[in-house]
């Protein structure tokens, strides 16, 4: 009966307090048991075999409490665990895929709204363009927070359903936004007029920058991230701080000291900007190669994306980082489909202001436009 | 056409205002970033015939804009590498011409200041076409511009018969409702009353417009064998690909049928080759990576396999029967065996930035040259050794080589000419490895005027095969439509004869009782024509659409390339055929046309 509550109780099959009200039924039942198989007024008719045997039960009764004590400690730390992995809070968001004026589509976002654990509900969306962009909005999320997206087709003249792949957090196959012939369950995308729920859950150990793209769109395999359907999700770290190479040392940085965060998605040889300014509190389109700014001494933090076939090679003359969790230098690194590296530097950092050069170092690229400024301007 | 009431539309168009939510340096002073282009205008480069530069938005070739805003093309829906190439733009055009080095998937966001007409090309595959108008709201008509600038560094003025010429040609070939359809008694060319503006005089664009008769005319004297023609274009049910290879009786001068591929989705099929039994034909797509194998008399497929980026063309090594496939968006020419699953045994590089096109093996088997499209070079290969000379020509775009069959000659063509003659061959020395002259295939033609003053009138050559007598090269111009006829023995065009719309493949083939066809097809047309090469005049015109196969589904005919005529009129090649020859190792059908030929064409 201990043994079968431990363990249901690890493998999270019945909560703490179930758990702890199995241990102290148990633990009655084999008290009650032994002095109902042995009762004192017998033990005394023994003597000292009673008293032996007594004595022998007794500690075992008190090995037994320990371990109970130890099982209820797991229970307790586990509950606190358990309950520190939500945050409460649920996104609710409504996204809109469309086509630009250009043929190129791309999402936007409608609403996005932050529930927290007591109901109260905290309007975001004036942070997006209010246009649709690409990248799609960058999504922000933290370790323990919830998301219910939903996608609406907005893409004139097209019946044909468009979905958001998301990467990264977790999320049933429901939420997969595949279509069936990929997915073999459903078809989890959105038609005009028929919009489409997806559920994710940004669970401990899923912090870091995360691409979202569509699956469906135009071709149920491959859908259409090439024309623009693609965008970010930043989940931050529970703890709300991140590890980056700062004044020479490798400092545990505060998220929130961080004012300017540049994304740079890399499609075919251009480079498709968004910056999300904490200061102005919005996010900015810098649509393609763009120059990118920051003032000398402040927190940036970078997410470079691949996206499309092409491997690239991501390159940001005068500064340099660590790659998450090691603590590794580069001022370089490689860029496929999908893959993505998310820093932060101190902007100008030994170096000073100046229009430093960020660029795809595969010449070819370059060739063809895949470079741009970042701009750090003197204080 | 879609793109009519987009050209109005544009003209119309006046106070476009773009994205407000742009961050405005200066103006906002806690956003210290400074947005790059945004895109007004995408085109798509696909492997669709006509729109190989696609606007998303309506699906034509041509998008219209406003001074400083910006276009971007990209490359998401082909199969293969290319380059984004300014063919022309208005002179002094800031930022231009856009171009890259070597092919790629590449996309290239430009922003567009001057007024007028900004055409785009691929240089590997140098008539995809696309268009940016960049139309300024305050003048009267769509801007053309005054000074036009062609990537040869030729400036025309915008109302040149050559402009006009160019304008003309960009409707016709990225608008297949504008091609020469043979089934139709009459060709055409209704373009819309839409004013341009073009030097700061408006013009209508319905002022380009023409119509010619269609007739179709079977030559007098049958050929011998069959003539196979890569009618690239043809959309078939069952494929997203565009691209049939078509064969034609000679006897009876009508189709005979079609190799389709559909499993295979073959992509754009360009070029063919044989094997020395004639048992299976080497295709060649252009817009992909492959090289299919099918039987020359089921059409059983053998085998589709990835040979490199754009395969073009295809050709066999007399005396081994190697297959040499020149691989247009990369460097090389890949060596293979033959049979049904051709195997690669090495790479032949052809230096750096060749990018070959149509290469040409001599007969005796020594040597292969290769036109370098992106290198403005000829390479010449020893074949035994390997060893590769290139010879720089000065040409802008080398496309295609032939030579003559003592191997002493070649003849390449240059697509956009050598600066500063506007359309040219260049002669080289096989053996001497080196460049002899260019001749100048567009010598009696004004390109301001357009006055014609005799027969050297031939606009961006391309296929150009050497007579089996060595007497002549038939050039195939694909601007002047046009057939340009050079004597070796002077290097002169000596006649011009008609072509259509695109005009791009010539191959020679056997006339029955001796003598030699020249065999022209062309892009935006569905009829092959026959040249009698004993009187250098047209003997036919041969159609290849196929009216009754209900699964083609559009461009019936259309797109005709490479051309393969069987028996090979090539000297080397036949030879081993006729070795075998009697021995039970041919089908009945080769040998029944190998006995219909005459000593002469024997090569005895």
């Amino acid at each position: 009966m201990l043994e079968t509550t431990w363990r249901e109780s690890l493998f999270g099959l019945i909560d703490g307090e179930v758990a702890k009200s199995l241990l102290i039924q148990s633990w009655t039942v084999f008290i009650a048991k032994f002095e109902g198989i042995f009762p004192t007024t017998v033990l005394e008719t023994l003597g000292e075999v009673g008293a032996s045997a007594k004595a022998y039960f007794y500690r075992e009764a008190i090995k037994m409490t320990k371990i109970a004590v130890l099982i209820f400690c797991v229970f307790t730390f586990m509950q606190a665990a358990h309950a520190d992995t939500e945050s409460g809070k649920t996104h609710l968001i409504t996204m809109k895929a469309a086509k630009l004026d250009s043929g190129q589509l791309a999402y936007q976002m409608v609403s996005h709204k932050i529930r927290d654990a007591s109901g109260q509900v905290e309007d975001i969306t004036g942070r997006y363009s209010p246009e649709p962009t690409i990248p799609g909005p960058a999504i922000v999320m933290t370790e323990g927070d919830k998301a219910e997206v939903t996608l609406e087709q907005g893409i004139k003249g097209s019946n044909e359903p468009v979905s958001i792949h998301v990467h990264g957090v977790h999320y049933k196959i429901d939420s997969d936004g595949t279509m069936k012939v990929f997915n073999h369950t459903s078809d989890q995308a959105a038609f005009p007029g028929k919009p489409y729920t997806y559920k994710w859950t940004a669970a401990l150990g899923t912090a870091g920058t995360w691409p979202y793209h569509d699956h469906a769109f135009g071709n149920p395999v491959l859908g259409s991230e090439d024309k623009g359907l693609y965008g970010t999700l930043i989940v931050n770290p529970k703890g709300g701080k991140v590890s980056a190479m700062i004044d020479g040392q490798i400092k545990q940085v505060d998220i929130k000291d961080v004012k300017r965060e540049f994304i740079l998605w890399m499609h075919e040889t251009t480079f498709w900007g968004q910056e999300l300014n904490h200061l102005a509190n919005r996010q900015v389109p810098l649509w393609t190669n763009p120059t990118i700014g920051a003032r000398e001494g402040e927190l940036v933090r970078f997410h470079v994306i691949g996206i499309g076939t092409a491997f690239h090679t991501f390159h940001l003359h005068g500064h340099r980082w660590i790659q998450p969790g090691t603590s590794h230098l580069v001022d370089t690194v490689n860029i496929g489909p999908i893959v993505r590296e998310a820093f932060v530097i101190k902007a100008g950092e030994g170096v000073g202001p100046g229009n430093w050069h960020y660029h795809c170092h595969v010449l070819q690229h370059m060739q063809s436009g895949m470079m741009g400024g970042f701009r750090v301007i003197e204080n | 056409m879609t793109k009519i009431s987009k050209l109005t539309a544009a003209i119309l168009m006046t106070g476009f205002t773009g994205s407000s939510w742009a961050a405005q340096s200066g103006a906002d002073d806690l956003i210290l970033s400074v947005p790059g282009l945004m895109p007004s205008a995408v085109l798509e480069m696909s492997d669709e015939p006509g729109l190989w530069f696609k606007d998303p938005v309506d699906g034509d070739a041509l998008v219209v804009i406003k001074p400083a805003q910006a276009a971007m093309i990209k490359m998401t829906d082909t199969n293969t590498e290319h380059t984004i190439t300014s063919l022309l733009w208005p002179a002094g055009a800031e930022n231009f011409p856009v171009d890259q080095e070597k092919p790629s998937s590449a996309s290239v966001t430009q922003a567009f200041n001057k007024p007028g007409l900004y055409v785009f090309t691929c240089k590997v595959h140098p008539y995809m076409f696309g268009a940016v108008v960049v139309d300024d709201p305050n003048t009267k008509g769509l801007d053309i511009g005054s000074e036009l600038q062609l990537v040869t560094g030729a400036k025309v003025p915008a109302s040149s018969d050559l402009a006009k010429r160019l304008l003309r040609t960009f409707f016709v070939a990225t608008t297949p409702s504008l091609w020469r359809d043979y089934s139709k008694p009459k060709w055409e060319v209704n373009l819309p009353d839409i004013p341009l503006n073009i030097e700061g005089n408006t013009i209508s664009l319905s002022a380009l417009s023409m119509t010619m008769p269609n007739e179709l005319k079977k030559p007098g004297a049958p050929g011998v064998g069959e003539v196979w023609v890569n009618t690239q274009f043809e959309m078939i049910e069952g494929k997203k690909k565009p691209g049939t290879a078509t064969r034609i009786n000679t006897r009876s001068w009508s189709t005979t049928n079609k190799f389709k591929g559909i499993k295979e989705d073959m992509n754009n099929p360009h070029n063919m080759w044989t094997d020395k039994r004639y048992e299976y034909i080497y295709q060649t797509q252009w817009f992909d990576k492959k090289l299919l194998t099918f039987d020359r008399a089921n059409g059983q497929v053998y085998s589709n396999i990835v040979v490199g980026e754009s395969p073009s063309h295809v050709m066999t090594r007399p005396a081994n029967d190697m297959l040499y496939v020149a691989i247009n968006a990369g460097e090389q020419v890949v060596k293979m065996t033959g049979g049904k699953n051709p195997s690669a045994q090495n790479s032949i590089n052809t230096g750096p930035h060749t990018s070959p096109h149509g290469h040409y093996i001599t007969d005796d088997g020594k040597y292969m040259l290769t036109p370098n499209a992106l290198a403005s070079s000829v390479s010449v290969v020893d074949l035994d050794s390997e060893k590769t000379t290139e010879i720089p020509t000065g040409g802008i775009i080398p496309i295609a080589v032939w030579g003559t069959m003592d191997g002493q000659r070649a003849y390449a063509a240059n697509l956009l000419g050598t600066p500063p003659l506007l359309s040219s061959l260049t002669v080289i020395d096989i053996p001497g490895k080196k460049k002899l002259m260019d001749i100048n295939l567009a010598a009696d033609y004004d390109p301001v005027s357009g006055k014609i003053s005799g027969e050297a009138y031939g606009l961006l050559p391309i296929q150009t095969p050497v007579s089996p007598d060595g007497k002549y090269v038939v050039t195939a111009n694909t601007l002047s439509a046009s057939l340009t006829i050079v004597d070796t023995a002077t290097n002169k065009v000596i006649k011009s004869l008609p072509c259509e719309p695109g005009c791009h493949g010539v191959h020679f083939g056997m006339k029955q009782g001796g003598g030699y066809y020249a065999y022209a097809a062309s892009k935006f047309a569905n009829d092959l024509i026959v040249v009698d090469m004993d009187k250098l005049e047209i003997a036919g015109r041969v159609l290849l659409s196929d009216p009754k196969d209900s699964s083609i589904k559009a461009h019936n005919g259309m797109g005709g390339q490479g051309i393969l005529a069987l028996p090979l009129v090539e000297h080397g090649n036949l030879k081993e055929t006729l070795k075998l020859s009697g021995k039970g190792e041919l089908s009945p059908e080769v040998e029944g046309w190998l006995k219909e030929l005459t000593p002469e064409q024997k090569g005895i």
